[in-house]
């Protein structure tokens, strides 16, 4: 598909992505460390000192937890490069030369949010294979074996490709809400880093005014909460089933990418 | 296409009844007029008369409130590929400072579904080739309006529609234009140029299309629109004897007029009449010009009044 190309060629002819990517990378770097760490002191029988339960602390667990290292930043990452992709058209004032070559502008927003989820499958495989590496090295030198095969783990990595490609498309869908480029940029980081305990205490206020912790569970409305509901091990009394996040975070993609095509299409380009 | 109709595969551009409406302004209102192929049309208006707005709901940029825009018969939305039928170069059309002039074209390219090589083609079109592999940053105002021309003739349009393209140009590259522009006319293709530069339309234009306040003032051929103004040919005359010659010119249904700065302005007879109605009065002369009336003169007086800004 042409748009498809076009956009993935407008990405790769500007710097941005690989500067996205250098702090995806540096992420990384710092998050397995993270991740290792805790590991060591979880599987050497200190769990209660870090506060982790029994199913928290079982070797393919934690091998889940080193092997998404970076993906809450990561995330982030790929989420900015989605609203870059709507924002740097009006900035750089190239929505006109843009909606000109296309003026079918629906095609135009699906060929970024097919282009988006590629990209943020690329970004998944990359942060994956330097995860499993490292991984898979870290884990095998502490007689773990590399825990491949434990369905927790490749569960992790399957929903964590999908979380990829759903922020990237939520990145598109946020660039054509806001489309002042720095505006869209820091309310969406903000919203990203900053909004999820800021949700957290709302829910926790509210559950204590309906003196009731059932509500703790609707957190999941939250994207960023159902991000990490969705790549979680087990449900509890607080914690929603996978599924649940998986589906609030499909329908967050939905409706961006819907609202995105729909305001779009109406837009005055000047 | 004698009959009015335009066949799909012509560069007609018929403007019906265009109307917009902002919160506060009409910006453009009940606009109407066309433009032939094989021509250079020259948009004029005063800043803020709604050619913008106008070139823009052409090219389905803005949406209009009422009213149609058509080129070759169809909405600028409706055409299977546009940039193989239409080129356009606006103001508020950029580049990814980022990226390469190259690059830009290239991403176009992509996206109609152009071969690659017509990026470089265009390029070299309009004298870029040199700077294809730097950032658009470091263009020149002179340089961003060629390759905004180049990204226009990508898919060697039929349909050309530039919005103040001189601007940023210096002399030389106005020159270029120029050439270039009626060079694409005479291959047979429409040329619709907006402008304020008055006396480069003059030079450059066969029809012009006035507006002012959002409505038309005028169209029709350069030569017509300007002797279809009250004040025609004028012959300028300077002599020590003016009354003297103005009886002897009003014998011969001349009019005649002071200019204010000792100069006389006649008006009825050409300039070798006046010569001969001086030498047969025995005046002597020590100027006479005759003066014909410019674009300029023209577009002020139509548009005198109709305030730019509303």
């Amino acid at each position: 598909m042409n748009l498809v190309r076009a956009e993935l060629l407008k990405i790769r002819t500007t710097s941005t992505w690989w500067w996205l990517a250098v702090g995806a990378f540096v992420s990384i770097v710092l998050a397995f460390a993270f991740n290792a760490y805790l590991a060591t002191v979880v599987l050497g029988g200190e769990a209660g000192n870090v506060g982790m339960s029994a199913e928290q602390s079982t070797p393919a667990a934690q091998a889940a937890n080193i092997y998404t290292s970076g993906q809450y930043l990561g995330l982030m990452f790929v989420m900015l490069i989605g609203i870059l992709m709507v924002t740097n058209e009006f900035f750089h004032q190239t929505a006109t030369t843009t909606f000109l070559a296309t003026p079918r502008r629906t095609s135009v927003i699906v060929g970024k949010l097919v282009a988006a989820s590629l990209l943020g499958f690329a970004f998944w495989l990359a942060t994956t294979v330097i995860d499993l590496v490292a991984g898979g090295i870290f884990l095998t030198l502490n007689d773990y074996g590399t825990q491949l095969g434990e369905w927790p783990v490749q569960r992790a990595l399957l929903f964590n490709l999908l979380a990829y490609a759903i922020w990237t498309i939520l990145g598109v869908g946020i660039g054509t809400l806001i489309t002042n480029q720095l505006g869209a940029v820091i309310t969406a980081a903000v919203l990203y880093l900053v909004g999820t305990q800021v949700v957290g205490l709302l829910f926790l206020l509210l559950s204590n005014l309906l003196d009731t912790q059932a509500v703790l569970k609707w957190q999941v409305i939250w994207p960023a909460v159902a991000s990490q509901v969705m790549i979680t091990e087990g449900q509890s009394e607080f914690v929603p089933a996978w599924w649940v996040g998986a589906l609030v975070l499909f329908g967050y993609a939905l409706a961006s990418g819907v609202a995105g095509i729909l305001i779009t299409r109406r837009r005055d380009i000047s | 296409m004698s009959d009015g109709q335009p066949s799909p595969t012509s560069g007609q551009i018929v403007v019906s009844g265009l109307t917009k409406q902002y919160r506060n302004v009409r910006a453009v209102n009940n606009l109407s007029f066309t433009v032939e192929s094989g021509r250079v049309t020259g948009f004029l208006g005063p800043n803020g008369a709604g050619k913008t707005t106008t070139l823009r709901m052409l090219l389905n940029l803005v949406t209009p409130t009422s009213g149609t825009a058509t080129i070759g018969g169809r909405r600028y939305a409706d055409l299977p590929e546009p940039l193989r039928h239409v080129g356009a170069v606006l103001e508020a059309s950029s580049a990814h400072k980022g990226r390469t002039g190259l690059n830009h074209l290239r991403v176009l390219c992509a996206a109609a579904g152009l071969p690659r090589q017509r990026a470089d083609e265009a390029l070299a079109l309009v004298g870029l080739t040199p700077a294809a592999k730097r950032k658009f940053k470091g263009y020149s105002l002179g340089m961003k309006q060629r390759l905004g021309i180049a990204a226009a003739m990508l898919g060697d349009p039929k349909v050309l529609i530039l919005d103040e393209p001189a601007n940023g140009l210096d002399p030389e590259g106005i020159r270029w234009m120029r050439g270039f522009l009626k060079g694409l006319a005479q291959e047979g293709r429409t040329i619709l140029v907006s402008s304020h530069l008055l006396s480069e339309m003059q030079l450059l234009a066969d029809d012009v299309v006035i507006i002012a306040a959002g409505q038309l003032v005028r169209q029709g051929p350069v030569d017509q629109v300007i002797g279809s103004m009250t004040q025609g040919v004028r012959v300028r005359v300077r002599t020590p004897q003016a009354e003297a010659l103005a009886a002897a010119l009003k014998d011969q249904n001349a009019t005649v007029d002071a200019d204010g700065q000792g100069a006389l302005l006649v008006a009825g007879v050409d300039a070798a009449t006046v010569g001969r109605t001086a030498l047969t009065a025995g005046v002597e002369l020590h100027e006479l010009t005759t003066e014909r009336p410019d674009l300029e003169g023209v577009f002020l007086e139509l548009t005198a009044g109709k305030a730019g800004i509303r």
